[in-house]
């Protein structure tokens, strides 16, 4: 594998961690199964990239594709907890929605970002300064996001509210006569999660150069990879290892892709990349019960 | 003073399995009682509790806590007022969580919680001095996950929660039904301890007769969604469970089925 395929594996790993933080909100802080993602990230991804080719400010058109994903998330929260849908079906009812929005937002079903200024522009030109070519220089403003996104993650989950999200997850009832307003936690976590799948997708077509309707497919299944790899290598006894578990899920999810890719032994192609993903998945799923029993 | 006015309870309104469980229940507890619940299965204790905590809403009547009407109020927005241990150890705490998070949510119960950190030394301090009194060695445990505990030690463990942040009343649900005799002891002869020692006013629901006359300062019956009796004072005192069974069954006119509830 080349050096730029494998930086390549890193910075996509990078931005699947964001994916991943926020699917570790929703199946395991809040455990609610969340499918509103695989639209979500396209979400990000159509309202930045259009606000970006409008001639807005990249950080506005970003900061927009994080509310228009909290948003989304609060809809499938708005669904379970005041219509009383089940979970599952309400975020696929969202995640199907989202589709036909991610289209009327974006008027076309993709959007190409190539000259455009956004924020990893900046980025590239002092990486330009410095003699670091953009393919180290992308990732390295990743690693800052997801440092940032991280932090802001944990200390949030080890806060009074943050405690009172993860008991809504852990026991709702006990929550409730705690004082807990689970619904209002239900409702903030998904739009947190959402938020965080959002600013994945809009820097993921920030990085790719395009915003494309159907880039979110797959992407639940990706971020449940990495969660639950990730929570096989590093017992995700604290909210910290927890967070950790999903960051070295993510890039070493990414990174085993990327190896299978290129061993030409195996003959898989790019195409094969959803079945490989779900075989994953099933992999790390199992495999940890036979090797120790689950904790938390 | 908690007091319920004409309180009625249906589940199922209009279905083939419409059930009363509250038949209009009026009851005023003064501050500081200690009320005990007795009743066969069915009878509506668990439908009382529900019905304070806010767990299922009633279908007439009126909920006073403290002079604050909270009839129309959930179960999170009475937390203030009212604390719970529920009959299920497991039900009361997250297995999840550590021991001192599980402190630490309950010691926020009543009031506003904030972005701010939810531990530090000097709030893990205090729950250190509170478990230390159980003689578990739990102090030493604070980061442990609540679901290494035995059932009896999360009761406890519960009942310290409970008893963290002050309320108008204290809900104990057949606490320790769940547990082995020894432990039941135990969980019991602390929850005394702390009721007398905050001056707590508590309704304790038991299925035990023995139990609802040792403990407390009131004993009520519910049969079939109604106080039978209600007695407190001097008429209490040296009343044993013969007495009360003949008492069930002159003001019902019934043998009490010996089977509905544990005489010992």
């Amino acid at each position: 594998m080349s050096m730029i395929a494998f930086l390549g594996a890193i910075e996509s790993g990078l931005l699947y961690a964001l994916v991943a933080l926020g699917i570790y909100l929703s199946f395991r802080v809040l455990e609610f199964p969340d499918l509103t993602v695989d639209g979500s990230f396209p979400l990000g991804a159509a309202v930045s990239a259009t606000f970006i080719v409008s001639g807005w400010n990249p950080w506005l058109a970003t900061a927009f594709a994080m509310i228009a994903g909290a948003c989304a998330g609060m809809v499938t929260g708005w669904l379970n907890v005041q219509l009383k849908i089940l979970h599952l079906l309400a975020s696929i009812l969202t995640m199907i929605a989202l589709y036909s929005i991610n289209l009327r937002i974006m008027g076309r079903p993709n959007i190409a970002l190539l000259g455009e200024t956004t924020l990893l522009t900046p980025v590239e030109k002092a990486g330009d300064g410095w003699g670091i070519p953009f393919y180290i220089s992308t990732p390295l403003a990743f690693v800052v996001v997801v440092i940032v996104c991280s932090v802001l993650l944990i200390r949030f989950l080890n806060s009074e509210t943050g405690l009172a999200m993860r008991a809504t997850g852990a026991n709702p009832r006990m929550a409730r006569a705690q004082g807990v307003k689970t619904g209002w936690m239900i409702l903030t976590g998904m739009a947190l999660s959402n938020a965080l799948v959002a600013l994945a997708g809009s820097l993921f077509a920030q990085s790719q150069g395009s915003a494309d309707v159907t880039m979110g497919v797959g992407v639940i299944v990706i971020g449940l990879a990495s969660v639950i790899g990730g929570e096989a290598l590093i017992s995700p006894t604290s909210v910290l290892k927890a967070v950790l578990a999903c960051i070295a899920g993510a890039i070493l999810y990414r990174l085993a892709i990327a190896f299978a890719l290129n061993l030409d032994v195996l003959g898989l192609k790019a195409q094969d990349l959803n079945l490989v993903t779900s075989i994953l998945v099933m992999i790390a799923i199992v495999l940890p019960r036979y090797r120790f029993r689950k904790s938390r | 003073m908690i007091s319920l006015s004409d309180v009625e309870v249906t589940f199922g309104v209009n279905t083939p399995l419409e059930t009363q469980a509250l038949r209009g229940v009026s009851l005023n507890i003064r501050e500081g009682e200690f009320v005990t619940v007795i009743g066969s299965n069915g009878a509506g204790k668990s439908s009382l509790l529900n019905a304070l905590s806010g767990e299922v809403s009633i279908s007439s009547g009126r909920i006073e806590i403290d002079n604050c009407d909270v009839t129309r109020l959930d179960t999170s927005r009475r937390a203030g007022l009212v604390a719970r241990i529920f009959q299920d150890p497991l039900a009361g705490s997250c297995e999840f969580l550590s021991i001192e998070e599980n402190l630490a949510l309950a010691d926020a119960r009543g009031r506003r919680r904030s972005f701010r950190s939810a531990l530090n030394e000097q709030r893990k301090q205090p729950y250190r001095d509170y478990l230390s009194r159980l003689n578990l060695g739990l102090e030493h445990r604070l980061q442990d996950k609540m679901g290494l505990l035995s059932g009896g030690q999360r009761q406890a463990v519960s009942l310290l929660m409970a008893t963290l942040q002050p309320s108008k009343i204290l809900l104990l649900d057949e606490h320790t039904a769940a547990l082995d005799p020894k432990t039941s002891q135990f969980v019991l002869q602390l929850t005394r301890q702390i009721i007398d020692e905050k001056k707590l006013t508590a309704l304790m629901v038991t299925h035990s007769m023995k139990q609802a006359l040792e403990v407390g300062t009131r004993t009520i019956m519910l049969h079939r969604g109604r106080i039978i009796f209600d007695i407190q004072g001097p008429q209490r005192e040296g009343l044993k469970v013969s007495d009360l069974l003949e008492l069930f069954s002159n003001t019902q006119g019934e043998q009490l089925d010996e089977d509905a509830l544990l005489l010992g």
